[in-house]
């Protein structure tokens, strides 16, 4: 079977014929539009403060569901399944969020005779804890970043750590946030930086137990989409780089990675597809790796779902990974091997933010006064937002992703700076015009960044000075467009304005 | 008659006047003749001496969002009465302002409480992170514009103090 070929689905066959998507935005959109083009029906769960969204308009069925705050109306599983009875879906989509990798959710779905379109509790269980996960990996044979855990053994942990290595990072067990992490360049300073870390996580956290892993300098963070089918077929859908974050969260990804030769790309997809495998995995799902500018990489942590990111795999692939969940959940076999994906071209996704780069990256919120998507060749825009629309600060700022697909990647580039400019929304600051300042930095070009890229270049999310030029004709749209402008100027006949001088 | 529109932290002179054709716009010491044809979907030409360019306005109130050149600006149109009574008196620690949209996780005092400088006034949150808000200066609470629990968006204003004596 040909992965991009849907018409051999038997989609009759399968055990539902209602999807629910517990989820709102752009996902909730992207997850419907591949519901309904298998010809199943799609039903969606909203907050009254999504009422009026593209997924509430697009879906067979809406229903609407409520919580303390909005958020908390996406987090409650035992109203969303009701909903699902209630519109007779034998399936539940969770999206990426909210309840997708909820433990007790997923359970709870499949214990009320729904299908849980994801992976197995067990599977959650597994992945959801980060030291667990850590864990499991290094025991089935990938790589995980040198450690020393200080509970395995306390009386020979500054030893352990020495065997670690330079530079390494010293993190309390307890701690998060970075705080009371450090990092040792020097190992003859490592019993003295152990003390500090020590009384930096009594005081932060009331914990003053350590761990020590090897500190990766200028990490990237590339990442492999996999899929099972939780009866023996596992696959990788090639890499992700996503180095380009702020405040930890990702901002553009892509793939190919520019950092990867094809032998350290086939190399860590396999590492991707290994793990999968040796859990059985059922789902698309993503693993994620540090990796060093040496060309090491360790395994990070998996999600058990769809990413934010997955379009990029989905334009270079031509695979729809949506369709390909809802085939494993219903049962079928994944029906094509490793051999069968094959990727062409290049594809960058840019997340369109509410917010304000010069502004620390802060949210911004306002109507959505008039948006002209972009279009052409190569372009795809997922959007949960519609002109008309109102951006609030109820949920996460993302309001829409930007994916566009090259024949190359300096062809990817070109056609998303073309994008951007041509991506009209008013109403709300957005991030566009930082994104093209970005794509512009040589840094960016040349592929070379890494997950402080962005700290480490302030002046790319700073404000350009306006020229001149701009301003006025910024002043002149301004005034041409403001009621007690043009009156007062209309009320005075150009023959007196020519000698309002004298009147003054 | 002079208007002004705030862009950025900057605000901008500005005067405009009939010409026999469109309008001139007095900028400093310039003027030019300015014109603006919108077509029905909003896009629309923008005259500029010899230039014309395409832009996209939308308004909203006393805001103007512009779209030119591949990036989007907002510019808001400050009114003369508004701007003479800003001069006149109320200096801007007098307004505590959110700095970023978000909601109330607790508010500390209330209208009459005599409170000193960097003292809680409340605390907000946004973006996950919890952010104190702080007195500017020793003064009294004249009002407190939200309860817990409540949400607003970035420069609504959150608290005033009454003005300071002399």
């Amino acid at each position: 079977m040909n992965p991009k070929n849907p018409t051999a689905l038997a989609v009759e066959s399968w055990p539902f014929t209602t999807v629910l998507v517990a989820n709102r935005g752009e996902i909730a959109v992207r997850v419907l539009r591949t519901v309904q083009k298998l010809g199943l029906r799609g039903v969606v769960v909203y907050h009254a403060a999504d009422r009026g969204t593209a997924a509430v308009k697009m879906a067979d069925q809406a229903i609407e569901i409520s919580g303390a705050t909005p958020v908390a109306a996406y987090l409650d599983g035992a109203q969303i399944i009701a909903a699902a009875k209630s519109a007779g879906a034998g399936a539940i989509h969770p999206g990426y969020g909210f309840l997708s990798e909820n433990k007790g959710f997923c359970a709870a779905v499949e214990a009320a005779g729904i299908r849980f379109i994801g992976p197995t509790p067990e599977q959650i269980d597994l992945m959801g804890d980060k030291v667990r996960a850590r864990t499991y990996v290094e025991k089935a044979g990938f790589p995980v970043a040198p450690s020393a855990i200080e509970d395995d053994d306390p009386a020979s942990f500054v030893e352990r750590s020495r065997q670690v290595g330079a530079p390494l990072l010293i993190k309390p067990s307890a701690g998060g946030g970075g705080k009371g992490m450090r990092i040792v360049r020097d190992l003859a300073l490592l019993e003295q930086e152990i003390e500090r870390g020590r009384s930096e996580g009594q005081r932060y956290f009331g914990d003053g137990r350590l761990y020590c892993e090897r500190y990766i300098e200028n990490p990237r963070h590339i990442e492999v989409q996999v899929l099972g089918d939780g009866q023996g077929g596992v696959v990788h859908v090639f890499e992700r780089e996503c180095s380009v974050q702020r405040r930890f969260q990702k901002i553009v990804e892509e793939t190919p990675s520019p950092a990867l030769s094809p032998a350290l790309r086939a190399k860590i997809c396999e590492t991707a597809a290994g793990i999968a495998r040796s859990i059985g995995y059922r789902n698309a799902g993503t693993v994620e790796f540090i990796f060093g500018q040496g060309g090491e990489f360790y395994f990070l942590e998996m999600n058990t779902r769809l990413q934010v990111e997955h379009p990029v795999t989905e334009e270079i692939t031509g695979i729809d990974l949506v369709q390909e969940q809802l085939r494993v959940a219903a049962g079928e076999t994944l029906g094509y091997g490793q051999g069968d994906v094959k990727s062409q071209g290049h594809a960058i996704e840019f997340r369109i933010y509410a917010e304000d780069a010069a502004r620390g990256y802060t949210p911004t919120t306002g109507p959505i006064l008039v948006l002209h998507p972009p279009e052409g060749e190569g372009v795809r825009w997922d959007s949960g937002v519609l002109q008309g629309g109102e951006v609030t600060s109820a949920f996460d700022p993302m309001i829409a992703k930007l994916i566009i697909r090259g024949t190359d990647r300096k062809d990817a580039i070109a056609r998303a700076d073309k994008a951007l400019k041509e991506t009209v929304l008013l109403g709300c600051k957005t991030n566009t015009a930082f994104l093209r300042r970005l794509i512009a930095h040589p840094a960016f070009v040349a592929g070379d960044v890494h997950t402080g890229f962005l700290d480490a270049n302030p002046q790319i999310a700073a404000e350009p000075e306006l020229p001149s030029q701009t301003l006025q004709a910024l002043l002149a749209a301004a005034a041409l467009s403001t009621r007690p402008m043009r009156d007062v100027a209309d009320a005075v006949p150009d023959l007196h304005a020519a000698i309002g001088g004298w009147r003054n | 008659m002079q208007h002004a529109f705030r862009l950025g932290d900057a605000e901008h002179n500005i005067a405009l006047s009939r010409s026999a054709r469109a309008y001139r716009l007095h900028v400093g010491e310039q003027v030019l003749d300015v014109d603006l044809a919108v077509a029905a979907d909003g896009r629309a030409w923008l005259t500029l001496g010899e230039r014309h360019l395409e832009v996209v306005v939308a308004t909203r109130g006393d805001d103007v969002f512009v779209h030119l050149d591949g990036e989007a600006y907002q510019l808001r149109y400050r009114h003369p009465l508004d701007r003479l009574a800003a001069a006149a008196g109320g200096s801007a620690a007098d307004h505590i302002r959110a700095p970023m949209p978000g909601s109330i996780v607790a508010v500390s005092v209330k209208a009459g409480d005599a409170v000193t400088k960097g003292q809680t006034l409340l605390v907000m949150e946004s973006m996950k992170m919890e952010t104190t808000i702080a007195a500017p200066r020793d003064g009294v609470v004249a009002a407190v514009a939200y309860e817990k629990g409540q949400t607003f968006d970035r420069d609504a204003l959150l608290l005033s103090l009454e003005r300071a004596a002399g």
